[in-house]
């Protein structure tokens, strides 16, 4: 899933015109002639000539800081900092600077729901496998920005451990226990308990109040622990919509009457459901980090949000990026050297406590200063504390093929049609998922 | 022809006299023909040279891009023929597309241009403040598509919403503007009647007010009332200008995107593509599918379905309000005669 973007920023102005042009802008190159500088460039020093390193963004990566202390540090590394207003803009940006084979910046940031397409064009960046970044990262991390033969293309930034965030309030009017670490141990197990734990809750919460938000926010949950949803991880072949399908079972739980009931009917990123994090219209939100940014966000004066140490189904992965060094850019070096810095288990510790990126270098989750964290938004919960919990057991993520988004966007429609829209049942909008993933082919 | 006027060179005069060398007059005469008859082809070349390079060469390479299988980031593959076309006909979320693309245009240019019309009469006649009601009539235009979008977005939410609100006061049950197909091509339709009803108020209130006023006092001696008048008169001299908007209207409508595209948090359409226009269409298939090939197909049929479009409106338009003009015209000539 996309990272928070908010829904009106997502386009800007003037593209229409562009709909019938769009397609001669691309370069026919291909990969033949990409410049490929893998090997040796990081190993050699990194020289004291003047250097300007640009670097783009989006959302909030929270670097703002260390650029300055970067800078202090070498005095001749100026960083120009271009910030994407989304991250869907961010995404084009990379794709037609792949497309065209024009390097703009020295360093990309990219979304982890990406990394396929860039894995895919790995020849255009360059090969970032140092000995001093060896380790850094979880093998379920790097995997994602390593290509078949070897090659890592990205160093991990921020990871998203998912936990589950809940209403106090909603939950003891229910009946329900509100202290933190029994609610963890009523949510964790697998998801059929939740739902049934989800069945007593609705039985006794106040009218108009559902258990949770969305059906596609919880299928975004559950993808993201299976091992291989859309595609087969050795031929690349689409499987979501074959017989050994591993989303069809998941859809079938989320679309099933008892599950359906449960749903607050709100689709995932729209204006309600921004707003409704205020209001008394769900009582739980499966939570990423980043997640706990957005509803405080979102709800400044809700003070009965509390976040439990628990997923059901067991501990998984949401979201998290990745800074890539595109290998035809003049400061190659220069720029692997600031990536390498900034995605270091210290400055990643630095961003958690500054701005709450969760980092996803192993030994930055154990860091003192990120295990002690506390949000007093939360009712002063060890948030730090608990994402390092949810962080330590996960083991994998999903494989990602060359479909995985464009899926993704598929399988999200059909639960809205479901859930949100209500335009079809669960057979129809099924059946309509399968035809669009067929026109891919 | 200045050749024409010039004396006679070349030929052999009667009284024996010697000849002026006839080269340089000629070549003289050449460049003087040149010039009357290629400077005005230069002169305009610069836009034509320009939109070789930036609208032409795109919309032919679009057109090989479309024969061939062709990705987003590896570029051109095999030929593929007329694949992509195949594909992109035979696939349903084209066939929907294009649904919603003719409803939209529908909606939005049928009302807009008599709304605009209307608008334009009443701003032609006497009233006060000319000015200032004719420069407010263009103030949505210079909104952002963007802003319109979220403004209307809060109009047409489907929760909360002014709309639902008000129709909530009368009883109505609200409106799923985002999930229903029809409320939601109404709603796209009128953010883009916002913008653009005023823009083309103002061209046909620059052609009304072209029209000869000795044609109105004519009409008033005949004993013509204003409505009369308005539409004896003035829509027949408006017909050129009609003919433009109209056509600028069908390439416009026939090409929403931002509206669509904005409408939610996605911009794919809604999620059973109940709003997706091709123009939506064509980008999902480039940039969330990178199928290029496939997208330029679909750019490709957009194309062609908006110059048949096109060409319907030319003639319905010509033969709609030229009706009477074409009957006075008739009446002249045998008067003449």
């Amino acid at each position: 899933m996309r990272k928070p973007t908010r829904k009106f920023l997502a386009i800007t102005a003037g593209l229409a015109s562009v709909a019938l042009l769009a397609a001669g802008c691309s370069s026919d190159d291909g990969d033949d002639n990409t410049p490929s500088e893998t090997g040796d460039t990081t190993t050699a020093p990194v020289s004291d000539d003047p250097v300007t390193i640009k670097i783009q963004t989006f959302n909030e990566f929270g670097y703002a800081d260390l650029f300055d202390e970067y800078m202090k540090e070498h005095p001749n590394v100026t960083i120009v900092h271009n910030k994407a207003d989304t991250s869907d803009n961010a995404r084009a940006a990379v794709q037609t600077s792949i497309a065209t084979d024009t390097v703009t910046d020295d360093i990309v940031a990219a979304d982890v729901d990406w990394m396929p397409e860039l894995i895919a064009s790995s020849d255009f960046f360059a090969d970032l496998g140092t000995d001093s970044v060896d380790g850094r990262w979880p093998d379920w991390k790097n995997a994602l920005a390593t290509t078949p033969d070897g090659k890592l293309i990205g160093y991990g930034t921020d990871s998203g451990p998912e936990a589950v965030c809940y209403r106090k309030d909603l939950f003891e009017a229910a009946g329900l226990p509100t202290d933190r670490d029994e609610v963890s141990k009523l949510l964790t197990g697998t998801w059929d308990n939740y739902f049934t734990v989800g069945a007593q809750f609705m039985e006794k919460a106040p009218a108009g109040t559902a258990w949770f938000d969305s059906i596609a926010a919880l299928s975004q949950a559950m993808v993201n622990q299976l091992d291989a949803p859309f595609e087969d991880p050795a031929t690349d072949e689409i499987t979501a919509t074959g017989p050994d399908s591993q989303v069809k079972p998941v859809f079938d739980v989320l679309t099933s009457d008892k599950v359906l009931a449960q749903s607050a009917h709100l689709g995932q990123w729209s204006d309600p459901w921004f707003k409704a994090f205020a209001g008394d219209t769900f009582a739980t939100q499966i939570c990423p980090p980043w997640m706990t940014q957005i509803i405080a966000g979102n709800a400044p004066d809700q003070t009965n949000w509390d976040v439990a140490d628990a997923l059901p189904g067991g501990a998984s992965n949401w979201g998290g990026s990745y800074l890539l060094v595109p290998a035809g850019g003049e400061n190659v070096e220069a720029a692997t050297a600031l990536a390498d810095w900034l995605t270091a288990p210290e400055q990643a510790a630095k961003v958690f406590v500054e701005y709450g990126n969760f980092p996803s270098q192993t030994d930055a989750t154990t860091d003192p200063s990120v295990t002690g964290k506390t949000d007093d938004y939360f009712g002063g919960a060890p948030t730090g504390q608990i994402f390092s919990n949810r962080f330590a057991p996960i083991s994998k993520q999903p494989f990602r093929g060359s479909h995985y988004f464009p899926i993704s966007s598929a399988l999200s429609d059909a639960y809205s049609r479901v859930d949100v829209d209500k335009t079809d049942d669960a057979a129809s909008s099924w059946e309509k998922f399968v035809t669009a993933v067929n026109d891919l082919q | 022809m200045t050749s024409t006027q010039l004396p006679a060179v070349g030929r052999p005069p009667a009284d024996g006299r010697e000849l002026r060398p006839p080269r340089r007059v000629g070549f003289s005469q050449t460049l003087g023909r040149w010039d009357v008859k290629l400077s005005p082809y230069l002169y305009i070349s610069p836009f034509f040279i320009l939109f070789v390079v930036t609208g032409l060469f795109p919309l032919l390479y679009t057109g090989w891009v479309s024969i061939n299988e062709w990705d987003l980031l590896k570029g051109q593959g095999d030929f593929a023929g007329f694949d992509n076309y195949a594909n992109v006909l035979q696939s349903a979320i084209f066939w929907k597309s294009l649904r919603n693309t003719i409803s939209i245009f529908l909606l939005s240019s049928v009302p807009q241009i008599i709304i605009a019309l209307f608008i334009a009469a009443v701003l032609d006649a006497n009233i006060r403040a000319r000015t200032f009601w004719r420069m407010g009539v263009l103030v949505p235009y210079v909104v952002a598509p963007v802003a319109v979008a979220l403004i209307f977005g809060q109009v047409f939410a489907d929760v909360g919403g002014i709309a639902n609100t008000v129709l909530d006061k009368f009883g109505v049950d609200p409106v799923g503007w985002h999930s229903q197909v029809l409320p939601s091509h109404f709603a796209i339709a009128t953010m883009v009647n916002y913008r653009w009803t005023g823009y083309n108020t103002l061209i046909f209130l620059a052609a009304m007010q072209a029209v000869p006023r000795d044609l109105y006092e004519a009409a008033l001696i005949d004993g013509a009332g204003r409505i009369r008048q308005f539409f004896s008169v003035t829509i027949p001299m408006l017909r050129p200008t009609m003919i433009f908007v109209i056509i600028t209207s069908t390439i416009g409508g026939l090409q929403i995107f931002d509206e669509p595209r904005m409408m939610d948090q996605f911009g794919r359409g809604g999620s059973d593509q109940q709003y997706l226009t091709v123009t939506n269409y064509v980008y999902q298939l480039g940039w969330t599918n990178k199928n290029f090939g496939r997208a330029a197909a679909a750019a490709w049929l957009l194309f062609l379905l908006i110059m048949v479009v096109s060409m319907v409106n030319y003639f319905l338009t010509r033969r709609i309000s030229s009706a009477e003009q074409m009957t006075k015209n008739v009446k002249r000539k045998k008067v003449r005669s």
